[in-house]
């Protein structure tokens, strides 16, 4: 048969790793809590999934594998092996290895490399240490007649079947004849006798049961092993009795005694269907002893349930608590579409409106009003979609940590709170490496060995926190320990040194953490506390940076950090500030606008003398976007100008703008390629009218001006750069 | 008119397999992720073959079987079970309860449409 089973494979492939994960997160568990049976229960349930699908797609390595962790937790399950510390590290392990052996058919590869090979026969060899000798079970059914296959092709290739029906063969739904008919696709039936002498009398017949048998002369040339097979599913329900061509007369006379029909019939249903010629039954007749042992195969029990009694009823319907709910798969892409679509409608929805508002009729209006509405709901709704929790990411840290700890020979717990707080799915695969990168430092850096923390008074259990909550459109992630802290006079120091922090300056203690963030700062001798995995913090900030999110810590000497990611729910859709400059618009995200507030056409020429204004006492540098961005001015200088004050971490400037238009919900889009080497925009929008705005990005831009400002001061001059965006590029 | 059968499997791969086999050799097939979902599919409509696995949440096979079994619509209807051979007691378990045929996991689309034709003619 030729099926394309390629799609199919990619659901595997998606399913294998969900069940490895759950099956990590189950070990965990198990670890601390051994006994709890429901934990096994699903971890087996995951081995086997795995293996078993795996095999239909003949994927071997993984089949092999998997069945040894199979066999080894259905050992677990039966109670036969307890569970310890060695053995979760050796499961832990091996989910290890199973995702290993799930990528490289991910990646079409051909094979493992020679190391992960090298693992696997020592995961192997570990697997069998806990393996007992079982004693391999006895073939349940005794095979009626020995053969010799190899006489199977001589010249006669005629069989002998008798077949005696059960009573329970229908209700077993099993239909006698679907195997007469299967029996013939393995050969041609050349002759068959119905035998009905079990029928009892008519009152007493069961029109539910059976009470059929047949007795087949059949022509194969299959061995007796494929012909035996046929009747797998109805042995129980069927007394099966083969005779090779090659029978001798004494096989026929003993099947004769096993037949449950008196002799003489018996002898007639052999007869009839040819396989025994009539001068042949003369020396059965002969070969045939005298009392016939009582035939017990058709002694069937009414009900095949009585005859397993003994095994353990299964646990009726172990209802797990439904904690495996049911989803949906959707490819990741058909979303992305559906929510750019959405992107659109808004965009078209808002131009409608637009329209409707130059329209007298208010019927139009109140119809695109409806329209709206529920657009905005279909987008809500369609971002929602993309929500997941995070928890799925935190709780995979419950492994590093517990691998981290032991290696470092820390005793630390993880402790998980806020993971049911939802954001977009391409933050959270976004989030991990920069997670796992602030979490092993805690791990390393921060957390003490049990020794010194005993020293210092504290427990010598160490803590590691991950928390998430929902603040003002955001979503905070912190990371918490309770370790030594950040050594604040050695980052100072450290910081005068790279000339971060102006001579004679004392910086907030704020200031003075954060410079781990700069590039290149942290370095193994400067800052014990965050350091040392090659990577530096300015990559973990970069990273938070590009998902429009933000970072900063606060950390006490000796009670422990505090990481605080801020991050946006969406990359999709910000809820922007429209601002307008001579003709052109821009959108300056919500969530960096502090404030708005009228420039004076007094202040505005002082303003353009100094470059600054006094907000409430303090210093706040403008930026004139005209000139900034070289937009000319629509009319006369006498229109009334705004400030914008955006902000990022602790600085803080003024925009000044013509027109301030109020929040707009801003659908993004990216910007095309040609305009990659542009600093300070985070896409484009399109607005309502089919204009288009771009968005700033704040941070880039702030980043920008220090820079200009730094070049401006060493160069002596005056004029800021201008990032030469011109009205014509833009339309 | 094409046969119907009802696969019961928590994988979705399996079932994904298990149909496009089953459907390429001309049957209708209803699709089930567990014992539960199973038996609200079993809506009075002629089901001719069902196949289900042993380990499942929610509902398992084993009790899946017990259930069918009560249903006077569907008691005569041949049910594969899918086990591995390491599971030789819930192959009995499953015998005792009414599925008589199986098949051994992992397997081959090809072993699979054997067994089926033992028990049905497409």
């Amino acid at each position: 048969m030729d099926i394309n089973l390629d799609s199919a494979l990619q659901t595997y492939i998606v399913e294998a790793r969900d069940l490895l994960h759950q099956m990590e997160e189950a070990l965990l568990v198990l670890e601390n809590d051994p006994n709890d049976s429901d934990t096994v229960d699903s971890l087996f349930r995951g081995a086997h999934t795995i293996k078993g699908s795996a095999g239909l797609f003949g994927l071997t390595p993984i089949v092999s594998f998997t069945h040894g962790v199979e066999d080894l937790l259905d050992r677990v399950r039966d109670a036969t092996l307890n569970i310890d510390s060695a053995l979760i590290a050796l499961l832990l392990a091996c989910t290890d290895h199973i995702c290993e052996l799930v990528d490289v058919v991910a990646e079409r590869s051909a094979s493992l490399d020679a190391q992960a090979v090298q693992r696997e026969n020592a995961l192997r060899e570990r697997l069998m240490t806990y393996q007992v000798s079982t004693p391999t079970s006895p073939d349940t059914w005794v095979r009626q007649s020995v053969i010799d296959d190899s006489a199977v092709r001589a010249a006669n290739l005629d069989w002998h079947i008798s077949l005696r029906f059960g009573e329970q063969v229908y209700r077993n739904g099993m239909d006698p004849f679907s195997f007469l008919r299967y029996l013939n696709t393995l050969g041609e039936i050349l002759h068959i006798v119905t035998t009905t002498t079990a029928m009892p009398a008519l009152p007493e017949m069961d029109p539910e049961s059976c009470y059929l048998g047949f007795d087949i002369r059949f022509r194969s040339a299959q061995t007796f092993e494929t012909i035996n097979e046929a009747f797998d599913f109805v042995r129980d329900d069927c007394a099966v009795h083969i005779l090779s061509p090659r029978a001798s007369l004494s096989e026929f006379a003993a099947l004769l005694g096993q037949l449950p029909e008196s002799r003489d019939h018996a002898e007639r249903l052999l007869v009839e269907s040819g396989s025994l010629l009539p001068g042949e039954l003369d020396s059965v007749q002969s070969q045939l002893p005298t009392q016939p042992s009582p035939s017990t195969d058709l002694e069937l029990p009414a009900d095949p349930v009585q005859l397993r009694g003994d095994s353990a009823p299964q646990a009726t319907a172990r209802e797990q608590k439904s904690r495996e709910s049911r989803y949906v798969r959707v490819h990741a892409d058909k979303l992305e579409e559906l929510i750019n679509l959405v992107g659109e409608l808004v965009i078209a929805g808002a131009g409608a409106k637009l329209l409707a508002s130059y329209n007298p009729e208010s019927e139009l209006r109140d119809a695109t009003a409806a329209v709206a509405e529920l657009v905005e709901k279909t987008l809500d709704c369609a971002l929602r979609m993309r929500m997941v929790p995070i928890g799925d990411t935190f709780s995979r840290f419950q492994r590093v940590v517990r691998d981290v700890s032991k290696e470092l020979g820390k005793d630390i717990e993880l402790e998980i709170s806020g993971g049911e707080t939802e954001l977009d799915k391409t933050v959270v695969e976004r989030i991990g490496d920069p997670l796992m990168h602030l979490i092993r430092n805690a791990l390393d850096h921060g957390i003490e060995a049990p020794a010194v923390r005993q020293a210092n008074g504290k427990q010598a259990r160490g803590r590691l926190r991950l928390n998430a909550f929902h603040d003002a459109g955001n979503i905070v992630v912190e990371i918490i320990d309770d370790g030594r802290g950040l050594d604040r006079e050695r980052i100072l120091e450290k910081g005068r040194e790279r000339n971060l922090v102006p001579a004679g300056a004392t910086p907030s203690d704020s200031d003075i953490y954060n410079l781990i963030f700069e590039p290149g700062f942290s370095t193994a001798e400067a800052v014990t506390n965050l350091s040392g995995r090659g990577v530096g913090m300015d990559v973990v900030k970069r990273n938070i940076t590009a998902l429009r999110g933000s970072i900063d810590l606060d950390s006490r000497s000796g009670e422990g950090t505090t990481v605080r990611i801020r991050l946006p729910l969406t990359l999709a859709i910000i809820d922007g500030f429209l601002v307008g400059v001579g003709e052109a618009f821009y959108v300056i995200p919500l969530e960096r606008v502090q404030e708005c507030m009228e420039l004076t056409s007094a202040a505005n020429d002082a303003a353009r003398r100094c470059g600054y204004i006094d907000l409430r006492g303090e210093v706040l540098p403008l930026l004139f976007m005209h000139d900034y961005f070289s937009i000319e001015e629509a009319g006369a200088g006498s229109r009334r100008q705004n400030v914008v004050v955006v902000h990022h971490l602790s600085k803080k400037i003024g925009l000044v703008v013509d027109e301030l238009m109020g929040e707009y919900q801003t659908v993004i889009k990216p910007l095309g390629k040609l305009f990659g080497a542009l600093h300070g925009f985070g896409g484009s929008s399109i607005l309502g009218n089919g204009a288009i705005a771009l968005i700033l990005d704040i941070p880039a831009l702030l980043t920008r001006l220090s820079e200009d400002s730094r070049a401006c001061v060493s160069k002596s001059t005056t004029t800021s750069e201008s990032l030469s965006v011109s009205q014509g590029q833009r339309s | 008119m094409a046969k119907t059968i009802l696969v019961v499997d928590d994988s979705s791969s399996v079932r994904q397999v298990v149909g496009i086999a089953l459907k390429a050799a001309g049957y209708d097939i209803i699709e089930a992720s567990d014992g539960r979902d199973a038996l609200s599919k079993l809506t009075g409509q002629k089901v001719h073959l069902m196949i289900s696995d042993v380990n499942m949440p929610n509902m398992d096979g084993i009790t899946f079987v017990k259930e069918v079994k009560k249903l006077p619509a569907y008691k005569f209807t041949p049910i594969i079970m899918l086990t591995t051979e390491s599971q030789d007691s819930k192959k009995l378990e499953g015998q005792a309860a009414g599925a008589k045929a199986w098949i051994v996991k992992p397997f081959q689309p090809a072993q699979m449409m054997a067994a089926v034709s033992k028990l049905i003619m497409p």
